[in-house]
């Protein structure tokens, strides 16, 4: 694990090293590298297989997050590469190529996130959200609340208190 | 027809001597996942009804319904689930202030009747209540607020020991917010407040950073912010929700940082009271304590003219002739009762109700009267040797500091009390030590034992750190007087103060001897009140009730109708109460003037 780490340091400048578990490390890459680097670990080092991809959305800093994490079966060992890219018109290069499965993940990142793959197949297709027009759903600015109380009636017959309303109601009506 | 067609059926009976792959039982054979996010769970008698897993669920799928009446820090309220929205998301679990709400790893509910699908975890009996597998927020992992306070900055001992300035020195900015920063608005604390404050409300201001409507809504309720900021006994903090995990809120510093933070010029702007109007009404005021401000302070915001009769030089009662300078200086005691008097209050200083002008002659001259005389009043313990000179009473000395008058301070004190009045005249009696002997030697004994101390925590850590003795769990004797003076104070063991009927009956060991050196004694195990300003013809008058109090009503009304009474000659003693009482007996006194029925009894 040191030696493949020391390894991406070299060739492509990761940074924020962190290993996590003797099989499991953190590694940060520039966006224009994290390509040609998961490249490289499929075809040199023996991460062959993709265990998923995902997204954090960091709204405060205007990026999302992209974590890419791959795995060498033979030695059993996870590497998870974080890109960081800009959340405004996020675009990210597509890894369709490496691994064909990448697809669903980038097509569900495109519809939750909004994060587009450009060249990836059916991307742009519904993933499970037909006929979805607000704002992607898993976006921090999206409002849950907001939109459960638009979207949903409330059931006959609920009611609630607010505990210090009641509290009065019941304890000292009259002050 | 084939014969293939006829024999495929067959074919399955290949697989009759192996193992299924199908389950048999999918209710029972496939358990949700160690921490598996299945159905609710509530400990009804942990949950104290705070609604906060309310307020965080995105899908609105918890209502707060009665459960029981509510008490002191419990709502009575528990949560109910709508499962026809909730999402199992489980922030309503991590988000919960008592860990009482979590989730079983049961997932499978069958039923006819979708209203099943709503139910109040815990209250309606479930099958998986005993599960103790699913999601329980991980003990000492992440919180959705900080669980620790903002420390406030103290004077160190050695800085404080010999002097009389503050020692709590107060919130920055940055504190301020991190601490209201803290607070999950519930709400339960407002009901435990004697004043019922608008506690979430005036924190939300702090943490906005809008001091002016931080003042409004301290004012609705409290006209005394500086005082209460810093003494209050502070009920509220004991029930705040926060505090089941970790360190309540800091409600009274947060009060204390809003007072703080807003000149005494803007006040009458800010607070709207620069045009009051006069309804050329007028109420007499009997002693400038919390109680009679109070209610000075809102019968002027209705627009009434009063006049308080004081029998010291300043105003402030207890405020300021009890409560030592290091605890609350002079300059926030001003500040607060400079603005009452700006809205026209007049006060009479030196001026005694029985000596100076009769209780009679204020029934002539004013519509109606309100007495908040408090408890001056030291109380003896009676025991041998209580009568000498040097024998003092903890309010008296208290009070001649406070004036500036010369003291008796010798080497060696014992001081009889645990009470807050008790450590107050312990640290201030520590200081003089200091100034004048350069070391402190006092020993502080109490009736109660040391978990039981009715004084503050924070007082009696403070009293030994600034060098005092406290060693409770002793009953008095006698005093040892030789040649005149007290030589020190005999006590015995006590075990216990109630009986198993909760009266009190000290059980001691009379085996257990032991003898408190002092030269000096001071006696601080309570104080009585003074009705020496009303003459017996109208004590007749006066109903009292079975402990010799006077009985008012929920206006604090006496049997007399113009007569009204509030603060600790009612109800306490402390401050907030005074307040409270005083706000009240306000209403009561508009509605007794202006002739409108109002509920007579309490």
């Amino acid at each position: 694990m040191v030696e493949i780490l020391k390894e991406l340091e070299d060739r492509f400048q990761v940074t924020d090293l962190v290993q996590q578990k003797d099989h499991l490390a953190f590694v940060s890459v520039d966006k224009n590298k994290a390509i040609p680097m998961i490249t490289w670990l499929k075809d040199q080092a023996g991460y062959t297989s993709l265990t998923l991809l995902t997204a954090v959305d960091w709204l405060e800093d205007g990026k999302f997050q992209l974590t890419y994490m791959i795995n060498n079966p033979k030695k059993n060992s996870q590497i998870a590469a974080r890109v960081m890219i800009d959340r405004e018109n996020a675009t990210m290069e597509s890894a369709h190529h490496l691994w064909e499965s990448i697809r669903i993940y980038q097509r569900e990142l495109k519809e939750m996130f909004g994060i587009d793959f450009p060249g990836s197949p059916e991307v742009d297709e519904s993933f499970i959200l037909e006929g979805w027009v607000d704002i992607p759903p898993y976006r921090r600015d999206f409002d849950t609340k907001k939109y459960s109380d638009e979207t949903y009636f409330p059931r006959p017959g609920r009611q609630s208190n607010d505990p210090a309303e009641y509290m009065k109601s019941k304890m000292y009506p009259n002050e | 027809m084939s014969i293939k067609d006829l024999l495929t059926p067959f074919t399955a009976w290949k697989r009759i001597t192996k193992e299924p792959v199908t389950i048999r039982d999918p209710f029972n054979d496939r358990p949700g996942a160690e921490r598996y996010r299945g159905f609710h769970k509530n400990d009804v008698n942990k949950c104290i009804g705070c609604g906060t897993c309310e307020d965080i669920c995105e899908n609105e799928a918890i209502d707060m319904v009665p459960f029981k009446d509510p008490i002191s820090g419990d709502s009575g309220l528990r949560p109910r689930l709508d499962y026809g929205r909730c999402c199992w998301c489980a922030l309503c679990v991590d988000v919960c202030t008592t860990n009482s709400l979590t989730l079983s790893n049961e997932y499978t509910w069958v039923t006819v009747d979708p209203e099943d699908f709503r139910y109040t975890p815990g209250v309606d009996k479930k099958a998986w209540d005993d599960n103790e597998k699913g999601w329980k927020k991980p003990e000492g992992s992440y919180e959705f607020y900080n669980i620790n306070r903002v420390e406030m900055h103290h004077l160190h001992p050695e800085d404080r020991d010999k002097s009389f300035v503050e020692m709590v020195k107060g919130y920055s900015r940055e504190q301020a917010i991190a601490e209201a920063d803290r607070c999950v608005e519930c709400g339960i604390c407002t009901a435990t407040c004697p004043a019922h404050m608008g506690i979430p409300e005036y924190i939300k201001a702090v943490r906005h950073e809008d001091m002016e409507e931080g003042l409004r809504i301290l004012y609705e309720t409290n006209p005394l912010p500086e005082i209460c900021g810093r003494i209050c006994t502070h009920k509220c903090e004991t029930v705040c929700s926060i505090g089941h995990k970790g360190d309540p809120l800091s409600i009274r510093w947060l009060k204390r940082y809003i007072a703080d933070n807003v000149s005494s010029d803007k006040y009458k702007e800010i607070l709207n009271t620069k045009d009051l109007s006069n309804n050329h009404k007028k109420v007499a005021i009997i002693g400038s304590g919390p109680a009679g401000l109070s209610a000075a302070h809102y019968l002027a915001l209705m627009g009434y003219q009063c006049t308080i009769f004081e029998q010291y030089e300043k105003a402030g009662g207890m405020m300021r002739y009890g409560i030592p300078e290091y605890r609350l200086p002079y300059d926030s005691i001003d500040k607060d009762i400079d603005y009452i008097l700006s809205l026209g209050v007049d006060i009479k200083y030196n001026t005694r109700i029985g000596t100076d002008i009769t209780l009679e002659q204020l029934n002539k001259d004013y519509n109606a009267v309100f007495a908040g005389t408090g408890l001056h009043l030291g109380r003896s313990t009676g025991i041998p040797g209580s009568d000498n000179e040097h024998v003092y009473y903890a309010t008296d000395l208290l009070r001649q500091i406070t004036a500036g008058e010369e003291i008796e301070v010798t080497d060696q004190i014992v001081v009889i009390g645990g009470g807050n009045v008790a450590m107050d005249i312990t640290r201030s009696l520590a200081r003089m030590q200091n100034q004048k002997f350069g070391k402190v030697n006092i020993i502080t004994t109490a009736l109660e034992r040391e978990k039981n101390l009715p004084a503050d925590l924070e007082e009696v850590v403070e009293s030994r750190e600034e060098g005092a003795i406290i060693n409770p769990g002793w009953a008095p004797q006698s005093i040892e007087i030789e040649n005149g003076r007290p030589v020190g104070l005999h006590v015995i063991k006590c075990n216990s103060l109630f009986d198993d009927t909760g009266r009190f009956n000290p059980q001691c060991d009379i085996t257990k001897k032991e003898f408190f050196p002092g030269s000096m004694i001071v006696q601080s195990i309570g104080q009585g009140m003074d009705l020496s300003f009303v003459n017996e013809d109208f004590k007749k008058d006066l109903e009292f009730g079975s402990r010799g109090r006077v009985v008012t009503n929920a206006y604090f009304q006496t049997s007399v109708k113009w007569f009204f009474m509030g603060g600790d000659i009612i109800e306490g003693p402390d401050v907030i109460h005074g307040i409270a009482n005083g706000h009240k007996a306000a209403i009561g006194i508009d509605n007794y003037i202006q002739g409108i029925d109002f509920t007579p009894a309490k």
